[in-house]
């Protein structure tokens, strides 16, 4: 394979902190060289805004929850159709399109690794094959704990190495890359038709508390030294007024890693709310931006847009509360000994109060944080907006002005709710791309495999925007920014140009990364006779047909760690 | 402006033919159109005969009159609004889906989902429709939302499902489950229907004549005396489907 030179690239890579030069950049072999070889090819990105390839670290586009998405909303796979054209796929739907897609269209918009954000370990099998089909990025897979009864016993018992044995054994199980707690404790009680309303509440029948279960999660990712830290969504996601439980859980916070942060929150504008019911919900931003400044977490937006999407998480009884609202079709699901889910189809709303609040709320989150590295961009794709929206919040990020005249448009009552429109600070192009990829590669802990950055050595994904930082003034032109960012140039993964101005043009090969931690013999829960004995007394599989098996990733990438167990 | 297309013989009859491109406002730029046989494109002149008579400067003075054999032609007047078209055989499939304004009226009969979601203007069937007439399609929550459809013949299963304004008029009877899911407008059928209105949260729903296994959700209110279609009638008052706590109306003529 020949190398590629991209010359005259305005290169933005804040994990190198390149802020805006002009430099050529060489690829060789799927890595960012110092000399591309004899007869590169070229690629002129002169006036071209060029970023190492996006990475979202919180969407839901593969398992199960999608696959059921797809299927309860026809007039979405409707929506978004297009044609087979070249080596492209036919594709269709809108918030919840086929795997191919999600690809394309990430692939479209530069983004080449993404997170999926909730893994049922039981069905993992089903998101690693959706992995296969989602050929232009690599994957990794979050992987729920919420309710596992394992977990919630030896947390009940004090055990944080036995806690730590069985993340370790149910990861390298089923290929997951990290723990993802959706409102710990609270899915097991929709199991019985009950939910848990704050951090000290009981799980029923387990006798331990979200509170504990988060910081022994926090714990014992530490002693398996997982390269991400944990994913949490708070409990009580979406109730007016709870931003009292998401400050009281940051809280509990410590901090135990000096490369990353101890937690992970997602999608934090659902945990943002003030007020007691939807009439008087207004936003507490500031407060949860003022909790997270200087503290060892990073969280995401989770931004709402206005339009139709599909809501879908883990999180059962907070769709159970949504379909009660909506009176849509809904549907919950019960996984076995492990977690939930629940999917129902919403439209955002301008003319909604609350749905104004909430688009503002994300906006504020991302504007109030100190540090843009601390506050990462996404929608929770597809549950505040399909991901085709990031360029128009990236727009709205970027321009005061943007946000007043989408305000004119909103509920009148949002400007008293909320102070987005007081807020003047716009982010530049650098706070874009640490919020975009460098601050998620950081967050993932996947810098070490050349994610993020393009430094030499690192891996040759990238990014080439039809924008020119120096010629565009984000803050007025906000519909060349949108455009920039909703079609790339170019976009390479691992050393191939994939799309070229939002056409993909080859067939993707990705690879699905997963962490592995060596924990001693001792802690080997495949050995152990109490989890075993649960194994085979309460699942509907047997053990030694639990594990995914290596032939479901056809190119995984393994992040060994050796647990201080 | 009329223009005549004269379906040609083709040598598989049975193969649908996507015809979205059939309505009035494309032929102001000339007939050079195309439509889908089975998963080919072809020109729409391979398919018809075309004749065009007389000049048009707006939509709604272009007529488009279909020939000849129909029956597999789909989705004709889809978005249409203005103008008017008339099919003098059978049509196809999805006739009139999402059409907003002007006339389609069809000499014999219509396949299924004749005037889905559609916004405005009027649809006229000689003979009887297939299943959905007027309804939403699959996974859509509202179906027809405005103007009107009327059918001196029959109809399949599902008419007027996610009604949601407008006006269906079904001259003859209909299948099973008439007006399911309505949330609003006017369903009038002349003949028998059974089990009709299930989880009908608003609107009315007119049966002249016999009704099958009435719906056990439906709240009697009553008789009362009405005129439909100019003959004074005496007829019973449902409401429903209370199962959801719909309020819509079922007016049943007494002793059909």
């Amino acid at each position: 394979m020949s190398g590629i030179l991209v010359r005259n690239a305005f290169v933005i890579d804040p994990i190198k902190r390149i802020s805006g030069e002009v430099m050529d950049i060489a690829i060789r072999d799927g890595w960012v060289v110092e000399d591309a070889g004899p007869d590169p090819v070229v690629i002129d990105a002169s006036g071209c805004l060029t970023l190492p390839g996006g990475i979202d670290s919180h969407t839901h586009v593969c398992g199960t929850k999608v696959n059921f998405g797809r299927y309860m909303s026809p007039e979405d796979m409707r929506a978004g159709r297009t044609a087979r054209r070249g080596v492209m796929h036919v594709t269709s739907g809108y918030s919840v399109p086929t795997t191919f897609g999600n690809s394309y269209r990430y692939s479209a918009m530069g983004y080449t690794t993404l997170l999926e954000g909730a893994m049922a370990p039981l069905e993992a099998r089903h998101t690693h094959e959706e992995f296969t089909a989602t050929p232009h990025q690599d994957m990794l897979a979050n992987t729920l704990f919420d309710g596992n009864w394992s977990v919630m016993e030896a947390v009940r018992d004090r055990d944080i190495k036995r806690v730590a044995a069985i993340v370790a054994w149910t990861l390298s199980a089923v290929k997951g890359f990290a723990i993802k707690l959706t409102n710990p404790g609270g899915t097991e009680a929709w199991g019985w038709g009950q939910d848990v309303r704050g951090i000290h509440d009981q799980v029923p029948h387990f006798g331990v508390t979200p509170a504990e279960i988060i910081s022994a999660m926090i714990e014992a990712n530490e002693i398996l030294r997982l390269p991400h830290s944990v994913h949490l969504h708070c409990n009580n996601l979406g109730v007016p007024g709870n931003y009292r439980t998401t400050l009281a859980t940051i809280d509990l916070v410590p901090d135990l890693n000096p490369l990353r942060q101890s937690l992970y929150l997602t999608h934090a504008q659902f945990h943002a709310y003030g007020g007691s019911t939807w009439r008087d919900i207004d936003s507490r931003a500031e407060a949860i931006c003022q909790a997270v400044n200087g503290k060892p977490i990073v969280m995401d937006m989770g931004q709402v847009m206005f339009g139709r999407t599909t809501t879908m998480t883990a999180d059962g009884p907070m769709e159970w509360k949504l379909y009660m609202l909506h009176h849509n079709k809904w549907s919950n699901h019960d996984v076995e000994l492990e977690t939930g889910s629940g999917i129902i189809p919403v439209y955002y709303s301008r003319k909604s109060l609350v749905n104004c609040v909430m688009w503002a709320i994300g906006l504020e989150l991302a504007l109030l944080t100190n540090d843009p590295w601390q506050c990462l961009l996404s929608t929770d794709n597809p549950n505040g907006a399909p991901f085709v929206k990031y360029p128009e919040i990236i727009a709205l990020l970027m321009s005061r002005r943007y946000r007043e005249q989408e305000g004119t448009l909103l509920d009148p009552r949002t400007s008293h709710r909320t102070a987005i429109f007081s807020i003047d600070r716009e982010l530049s192009w650098e706070e874009i791309a640490v919020m975009t990829r460098a601050g998620q590669a950081k967050a993932l802990g996947i810098t070490g495999l050349g994610k993020g950055h393009l430094g030499v050595g690192a891996a040759a994904d990238l990014a080439i925007y039809p924008l020119d930082p120096d010629g565009i003034d984000p803050a007025v032109q906000v519909q060349e920014v949108i455009a920039g960012f909703s079609r790339t140039k170019y976009t390479i993964k691992r050393g191939r140009v994939v799309a070229r101005d939002g056409e993909v043009i080859v067939e993707g090969a990705n690879a699905t990364i997963w962490s592995r931690s060596d924990v001693p013999s001792q802690y080997d829960m495949g050995q152990d006779p109490a989890f075993t004995e649960k194994f085979s007394q309460y699942y509907t599989v047997r053990m030694k047909n639990y594990p995914v098996q290596e032939a479901y990733l056809p190119r995984g990438v393994c992040i060994r760690t050796e647990a201080a167990l | 402006m009329r223009v005549t297309l004269v379906a040609r013989p083709r040598a598989k009859p049975s193969l649908p033919v996507e015809a979205e491109s059939i309505i009035p406002q494309n032929f102001l730029r000339g007939t050079d159109l195309t439509v889908y046989e089975g998963n080919k494109e072809r020109r729409l002149e391979e398919l018809f005969f075309i004749t065009v008579e007389g000049p048009a400067v707006s939509p709604d003075q272009v007529e488009v009159v279909l020939m000849g054999a129909t029956g597999r032609v789909k989705r004709v007047g889809e978005y249409m609004n203005a103008g008017r078209i008339v099919i003098e055989g059978d049509i196809g499939m999805h006739c009139g889906n999402f059409m907003s304004g002007g006339e389609i009226v069809i000499k014999s009969n219509a396949d299924a989902w004749l005037g889905r979601e559609m916004r405005g203007g009027r649809i006229t069937c000689m003979g009887s429709t297939s299943h959905n007439c007027g309804a939403g399609y699959r996974g859509e929550k509202r179906g027809m939302r405005g103007g009107t459809i009327e059918i001196f013949g029959g109809a399949g299963d599902f008419a007027g499902e996610y009604l949601a304004g407008g006006e269906v008029r079904i001259h003859g009877s209909c299948g099973d489950m008439a007006g399911i899911e309505m949330r609003g407008g006017l369903l009038v059928i002349g003949g028998t229907v059974t089990r009709p209105c299930g989880n009908m949260t608003a609107g009315t729903a007119v049966v002249l004549g016999h009704v099958n296994r009435m719906l056990p959700t439906f709240q009697y209110q009553g008789v009362n005396d009405e005129v439909w279609d100019g003959k004074r009638l005496k007829m019973d008052v449902w409401e429903g489907d209370v199962a959801n706590r719909g309020k819509g109306r079922l007016l049943v003529a007494v002793g059909k």
